[in-house]
């Protein structure tokens, strides 16, 4: 369940910080957002491919959501964080360099977050090795996603940095499904 | 005088056809299955068009909420930038006995879905798609809608082919 929320938050936040159209056609070129999702037990598979600038214009309509009152809410329990402690959180993370700044081990899974040169990779294991989550995120996204002040969020310019992404944000496998979602030049 | 009688019995007839040909024509074709009616019916898109001029302006409004009118622009930039970008599968499921594919085509958004016998096919210009989004009040333009469809000439934008033998093609000549 952890694991699904996690995978779920991550989704959001790279989907949130997709590429708007005009700059995605600018420095970045025509990128597309590809999206995954496999039920091998069910024999479903879903596939979608959509250029950054109607991803950009379909998110118009999310950081109302996903933002409010200057803080993140996080799942539907009412948790939050408020963009003034993620920036200070973030400056000290920025400072450390490359390490594992945080390892979480529980009875059923095992949390890792680490920055390795211009990424910050956050991966989730259970021990059975049936369930994982991978997601990576460019540290340049979070320092424009950072970069204004007071209780918001430069989401505008998250977009600008995430453009030149490719690759892989978010990968999630279990035991009955799999997501991708990464960002290349293809359709 | 008998030759300008001809030549106007003649000349209505080829400048209405002109016009019509010239203005597009909808035809819908209904097949019913296991040898049921088969109806052909045309319809000049220009008369479509007048048609829709005609619609009591109440029925043009739909009753949007907040919440939905505050998405309209952002379907409309979504049509917008889908209309720009390359052709492409943008969607696609797979499940046992279905299956739906959405895919942009030139200024066509085609959407197919099959599912156990029955098969739909849909080809939407985005210029309709974009058409037909409600305005600001939640006002629709009928009419707009319709002459939208000139984008679509010589498109087969609706095929339902039924479990049961129905057919229906609805094509923009």
């Amino acid at each position: 369940m952890r694991v699904g929320m996690i995978a779920l938050a991550a989704g959001t936040a790279s989907l949130v910080m997709a590429p708007s159209p005009g700059t995605a056609q600018g420095a970045g070129g025509g990128a597309w957002l590809h999206v995954r999702v496999e039920e091998p037990g069910r024999q479903s598979k879903v596939s979608v491919n959509l250029p950054m600038g109607a991803v950009e214009a379909a998110l118009k309509a999310a950081p109302d959501t996903v933002v409010s009152a200057g803080r993140i809410h996080l799942g539907s329990e009412g948790k939050s964080v408020s963009i003034s402690d993620l920036r200070r959180m973030w400056a000290e993370v920025r400072a450390t360099g490359d390490t594992e700044f945080a390892t979480v081990e529980e009875d059923d899974e095992t949390v890792r977050i680490a920055r390795a040169g211009d990424v910050v990779s956050i991966h989730v294991d259970k021990p059975s090795h049936r369930e994982a989550v991978r997601v990576e995120v460019p540290v340049d996204v979070v320092d424009a996603l950072l970069s204004a002040s007071g209780d918001q969020l430069d989401v505008r310019a998250a977009f600008t940095r995430l453009q030149k992404r490719r690759g892989d944000i978010v990968r999630v496998n279990d035991e009955h499904s799999s997501v991708r979602i990464w960002i290349d030049e293809g359709r | 005088m008998l030759k300008l009688l001809l030549a106007g019995a003649v000349a209505v007839p080829v400048a209405t056809v002109g016009a019509v040909a010239a203005t597009g024509v909808v035809v819908v074709d209904v097949r019913e299955g296991r040898g049921g009616q088969h109806l052909v019916i045309p319809i000049p898109l220009a008369a479509a068009q007048v048609a829709a001029a005609f619609v009591p302006e109440r029925d043009t409004r739909l009753h949007l909420g907040a919440q939905a009118e505050r998405y309209l622009p952002v379907a409309r930039e979504v049509l917008t930038a889908l209309a720009a970008a390359e052709d492409a599968e943008l969607v696609k499921v797979e499940e046992p006995g279905q299956e739906v594919s959405i895919r942009k085509e030139g200024s066509l958004l085609h959407v197919r879905v099959h599912e156990r016998g029955q098969q739909v096919d849909v080809q939407v210009p985005i210029a309709v798609a974009l058409s037909a989004l409600p305005e600001a009040g939640g006002r629709i333009s009928v009419s707009q809608a319709v002459w939208a469809l000139q984008h679509a000439r010589l498109t087969q934008v609706v095929e339902v082919q039924g479990a049961d033998g129905e057919h229906v093609k609805v094509t923009v000549y």
